[in-house]
């Protein structure tokens, strides 16, 4: 009883963090922005819904796989926002307009 | 019983949700702007998927799908990594919609703003 | 670290021997050997390897908490109808210069309020932190290497 309530918690607000993600995707004005959407929201999101078919199960072996998957995403999804980021700076993508610093730009300039 | 009206609720509402995250993402791959653009909403496109396998393993009781989960979560890092790559290697941001607009003849090639603080 | 490694080998052993390759058996081999190598540790050199845990699991609660707190900024930024947003890049200072060090930080950091670490400078001096408002960027700072950064040194010194 208490275990459907909260998987049902579970799913709702997972799935309400990936629309948030998928918002924030949609309105942040550049690369950069939209890559802390992504990152967050998205990685909670999905680790949330994760946990919730873990809990739903049951069974104390399979919802910690379902917390090593979780724990699997949140060790994942800084590493490739991170080398995006890197990645696009490097290469030469422009920051909106709204940024109002750059201090790797001015320590590593484009050649 | 009640609990279980509660969690089928639970899951449809969950499963409209992230179908309309779904759209909004594909919306954002399509136009862009730009290739890094495109690359951050597959990437969380695949984050949808597993939310999407999630809420069918809570529908159907296979538990098996969370392993599915796990490895295409496995293989979406990868794919990011891989396509990070593939940006680094093009060498060039040099594209049809790279820059917005009006942003061009303000910003030139170097920012304007590369100054310590303010 | 190397009596964390040797604690991960002793519960690898535990699992192979005991035969069962679940994952809370992993756990509870890891547990005796943490306990078994804290025995030792604190006979050996007085350094306490179970005071140290708890300190990885602090810094563990306070990653947890920080990330839970960022995708609620990031909902409450991202739903307001008029999108006021200051992002920038700045250079954060390192005091932590061993490589793992600098890459949990790096991760942590990612996954915290508003901040995404996008390069390290060649010498490791500087951290290249994107972070959604720059309007305080020494507050932000302070904020890193007051929480995470002291956390880090605490855990793994």
């Amino acid at each position: 009883m208490v275990l459907t309530v909260l998987t049902a918690a579970l799913l709702v607000g997972g799935a309400l963090f990936a629309l948030i993600a998928s918002i924030g995707l949609l309105r942040l004005p550049d690369v950069f922005t939209r890559m802390h959407a992504a990152s967050k929201a998205g990685t909670v999101g999905s680790g949330l819904l994760l946990l919730a078919a873990g809990l739903h199960a049951g069974d104390l072996a399979i919802f910690f796989r379902a917390l090593a998957g979780f724990l699997f995403f949140i060790l994942t999804a800084p590493i490739s926002a991170h080398l995006l980021a890197k990645t696009a700076h490097q290469v030469g993508y422009r920051l909106h307009r709204s940024t109002i610093i750059d201090e790797l730009r001015r320590d590593r300039p484009l050649e | 019983m009640t609990a279980q009206a509660l969690l089928d609720g639970a899951i449809w509402l969950a499963l409209a949700l992230l179908g309309l995250s779904f759209f909004a993402t594909a919306y954002r791959v399509i136009t862009g702007p730009t290739l890094a653009d495109r690359v951050v909403g597959l990437d969380m496109l695949v984050g949808i998927a597993i939310g999407f396998i999630a809420v069918i393993a809570v529908k159907t009781g296979f538990t098996l799908y969370i392993d599915v989960a796990i490895a295409l979560g496995l293989v979406g890092f990868l794919a990011t990594v891989a396509f990070a790559r593939f940006i680094l290697s093009r060498k060039t941001a040099d594209e049809q919609g790279a820059l917005e607009p009006n942003q061009g003849a303000e910003r030139g090639v170097q920012p304007a703003t590369t100054g310590k603080g303010e | 670290m190397t009596a964390f490694t040797m604690n991960v080998l002793f519960a690898v052993i535990w699992v192979a021997v005991s035969g069962s390759a679940t994952f809370l058996n992993f756990l509870f081999g890891f547990l005796v050997s943490a306990f078994a190598i804290g025995l030792i540790r604190e006979q050996a050199q007085g350094v306490s390897y179970l005071g140290r845990i708890g300190r990885i699991l602090s810094l563990t609660v306070l990653f947890f908490k920080e990330l839970a707190l960022s995708a609620w900024k990031v909902a409450v930024l991202v739903t307001r109808p008029k999108l006021d947003v200051k992002p920038g890049i700045f250079a954060f200072p390192l005091t932590v210069d061993r490589d793992f060090e600098i890459t949990l930080l790096a991760n942590l950091i990612t996954l915290t309020p508003g901040t995404l670490s996008v390069d390290v400078s060649e010498d490791r001096t500087l951290l290249y932190v994107h972070a959604i408002d720059c309007s305080d960027v020494e507050g932000t700072k302070r904020d890193i290497a007051e929480g995470f950064e002291r956390k880090i040194m605490e855990a793994f010194r």
